[in-house]
């Protein structure tokens, strides 16, 4: 899948980072929005379970793939942002 | 009486000056201990940026937390002017109870008890001006520099330098102004010197605007032989019910919140007044044997002073303390809550305007009220209930069923519920705008307002929607009832999604949720253009209502595009990184479509 916007957005974020017009990213930050994004595709997924109507579970079920791509991306910038041990 | 003062004022300074040279060198100490309190005030801005407001909002939470905030607040800034003027903004922002805000302006009386001991154990003993040049000197180089927290330090550095300048200046003034003047000549014994000397420090207070500076006028008046010792706790009785009148000016713009605050001040600083006076001589005794417990010479006025200005205070609190529940019942009943009117601004006024934390809370409150507002006008004008729309498991069935039209007045309630307050966020945002705020705040307030203009933008467009819809919805008119639901269903879609939103708790709550609702318009408002297209193929749809739904769909979209891109930066996150990494992961229309349709094509078996 294609990650080339997501990727456009982080380096506009480390050049912004470097003029000093943004504030510094730390892994316990991205970990806090996984944290919260988890939690939401959690509660989708139980709601999903309770819910009968097709289209209305159709719809949910495309809020938790939109949920766990978040999350994903989310990994890479954790990745990315993480100093690697050496 | 308020056109005269100023004349007299300077009149009064003019003629001071021609009989006595060394008045001059007082009234001068006065105005640099005055202006070192300013540079005082203006450099904890600066240096904060908010950190004294926020401090404000965590450190509040209980009566003995205020109560402690306000010592230790009005002891580091040298104002309980100053911390009632900010208590009574924070009050008006809604960011504080009553209740809080009067245990801070207790705790500020016995704060600003501090400044007495300052100068009559230290500036009075010591050659203060030897610390205040060195002070001054360094401040410049650091006022001058491009950090906003070194420029906070340089001014803090220079009020406080200026201070004892001041104080400085005082001490000289009154130790030469002794051998032309002897003041003391018009010392007053028993009843008539207490009243009459509680009155003049009650009046140089008000003149002076601050009861610190009154203070050290008093101790250094005293320690010169200029007044006698009576007289002084007199005139420090009196400047602690001048104090006062710096709160009830700032409550002059503030709501009944800030009026109620204003109040509570001068009543507990009448009472303690009026304790201190009926009990001056106990409390005289109580000077003497803590002052000879603690080993201040019995000679030692100054000194003695200081400890009568701090257990007056001290005893006013306790008094006032265990009836601290009935003042605020008290307050509650005499000054009332106006009754709600949703046509004005609610968190807005002058009062707020002082601080950058207040500005942006108030600002986003009432941005919220806004809101609050728009979406009982749009769902009004869509012919549904709020409660329902939130309460309901299947939107579309309920809004299928909701179809007796809501009588109302859209035009008139948009003007009065909507654009008034519009008009107030916008005149407010400007006015912030030329304060001098820090960047990141202005940002912010910045797209607090843009987040007003798309939910006025969003009113707008249901506005251009809601004849047809209630001509369309209210009965059965086939394919057009269809297509009218449908938009009035999305809609609502997008309203109950923003309360799921604002209903989540904030620390688990994410703009990232509307990522999916933001990219399901783009497709539905694409894909209703086919609808449309086919209907009118199939013959079910006429030209006319064809051209009309299309028109109308559009504004339908733009509402949602509007409410969603308000509630996006609106809820974003606070924290500025944590905002970032929002941003960094936010998915667009094409973006969520790949996603699913990947995942679609992944699942759907090969042929």
């Amino acid at each position: 899948m294609g990650v080339e916007k997501y990727a456009e957005k982080l380096d506009d974020y480390f050049e912004r980072l470097e003029d000093g017009k943004a504030k510094k990213i730390k892994p316990s930050h991205v970990l806090r929005v996984i944290s919260k994004l988890k939690k939401k595709a959690e509660k989708l997924n139980e709601e999903i379970e309770v819910t009968e109507k097709e289209s209305k579970k159709d719809r949910l079920k495309r809020k938790v793939l939109i949920a766990r791509e978040h999350i994903k991306r989310a990994e890479l910038l954790l990745d990315k942002i993480t100093p690697a041990v050496k | 009486m308020k056109k005269y003062s100023l004349p007299v004022a300077i009149g009064v300074l003019i003629v001071g000056f021609w009989l006595s040279p060394d008045f001059q060198q007082i009234a001068a100490g006065v105005a640099i201990f005055l202006f070192g309190m300013l540079m005082l005030e203006d450099g904890f801005k600066l240096f904060g940026g908010g950190f004294l407001e926020s401090i404000l909002e965590r450190a509040t939470s209980t009566i003995p937390r205020s109560l402690g905030f306000g010592i230790v607040t009005t002891t580091i800034l040298q104002s309980s002017s100053l911390v009632s003027v900010i208590t009574i903004s924070f009050l008006s922002a809604g960011l504080i109870s009553l209740l809080a805000g009067v245990g801070i302006i207790f705790g500020a009386n016995i704060g600003t008890t501090t400044g007495a001991w300052l100068v009559a154990g230290f500036g009075l003993k010591v050659n203060i001006s030897t610390y205040a040049m060195p002070m001054l000197a360094i401040s410049i180089i650091l006022v001058f520099q491009k950090s906003k927290y070194l420029r906070g330090v340089g001014f803090a550095l220079a009020g406080l330098g200026f201070l004892f300048l001041g104080i400085h200046h005082m001490k000289e003034g009154f130790d030469t102004f002794k051998d032309q003047f002897d003041l003391t000549r018009f010392a007053m014994t028993g009843l008539l010197g207490l009243v009459v000397y509680t009155a003049v420090g009650m009046t140089a207070t008000v003149v002076m605007q601050s009861s610190h500076a009154t203070m050290v006028l008093i101790i250094t008046a005293l320690a010169a032989g200029q007044i006698s010792y009576e007289n002084a706790l007199a005139l420090a009785i009196g400047a602690n019910v001048g104090t006062t009148i710096t709160a009830i000016i700032g409550s002059l713009t503030a709501n009944f919140q800030g009026k109620r605050l204003a109040l509570a001040h001068l009543i507990f600083n009448l009472l303690t007044a009026g304790v201190a006076l009926v009990f001056i001589s106990p409390l005289r005794e109580a000077v003497d044997w803590i002052s000879a417990g603690v080993g201040i010479p019995d000679n030692d006025f100054a000194l003695k002073l200081a400890v009568f200005h701090t257990i007056f205070n001290s005893l006013g609190v306790v008094l006032m303390l265990p009836a601290l529940r009935v003042l605020i019942r008290f307050l509650e009943r005499t000054i009332t809550e106006p009754e709600l009117d949703l046509s004005k601004p609610k968190y807005l006024s002058e009062a707020v305007d002082e601080f950058p934390q207040t500005i942006e809370i108030a600002l986003r409150k009432e941005v919220k009220h806004l809101y609050d507002n728009a979406v009982e006008l749009i769902t009004h004008g869509l012919n549904i209930h709020r409660h329902d729309l939130f309460a309901t498991k299947d939107i579309a069935k309920t809004i299928a069923k909701s179809r007796t039209e809501i009588e109302f007045d859209i035009d008139e309630k948009y003007e009065h519920r909507i654009k008034t307050i519009y008009a107030a966020i916008v005149e407010f945002s400007t006015r912030a705008g030329s304060k001098n705020l820090p960047q990141d705040v202005m940002d912010r307030i910045y797209v607090l307002r843009d987040v007003a203009g798309q939910v006025v933008r969003a009113v707008k467009a249901v506005k251009h929607l809601r004849r047809n819809t209630s001509i369309y919805t209210s009965r059965s008119s086939g394919a057009s009832s269809v297509l009218y639901n449908g938009l009035r269903t999305e809609i609502g879609r997008i309203l109950a999604e923003v309360h799921r939103l604002d209903q989540a708790d904030p620390d688990d709550r994410s703009q990232l949720w509307l990522d999916e609702e933001a990219a399901q318009v783009e497709t539905d408002s694409v894909n209703s253009i086919r609808v449309v297209e086919e209907l009118i193929r199939e013959g079910r749809l006429e030209p006319d209502a064809a051209t009309s739904f299309l028109n109308d769909s559009g504004y339908g979209y733009s509402a949602m595009r509007n409410l969603l891109g308000a509630a996006r930066a609106y809820y974003i996150q606070p924290d500025s990184a944590m905002a970032e990494v929002e941003r960094i992961l936010a998915l667009d229309e094409d973006e969520v479509e790949e996603v699913v349709s990947d995942v679609v094509s992944a699942e759907s078996p090969t042929s």
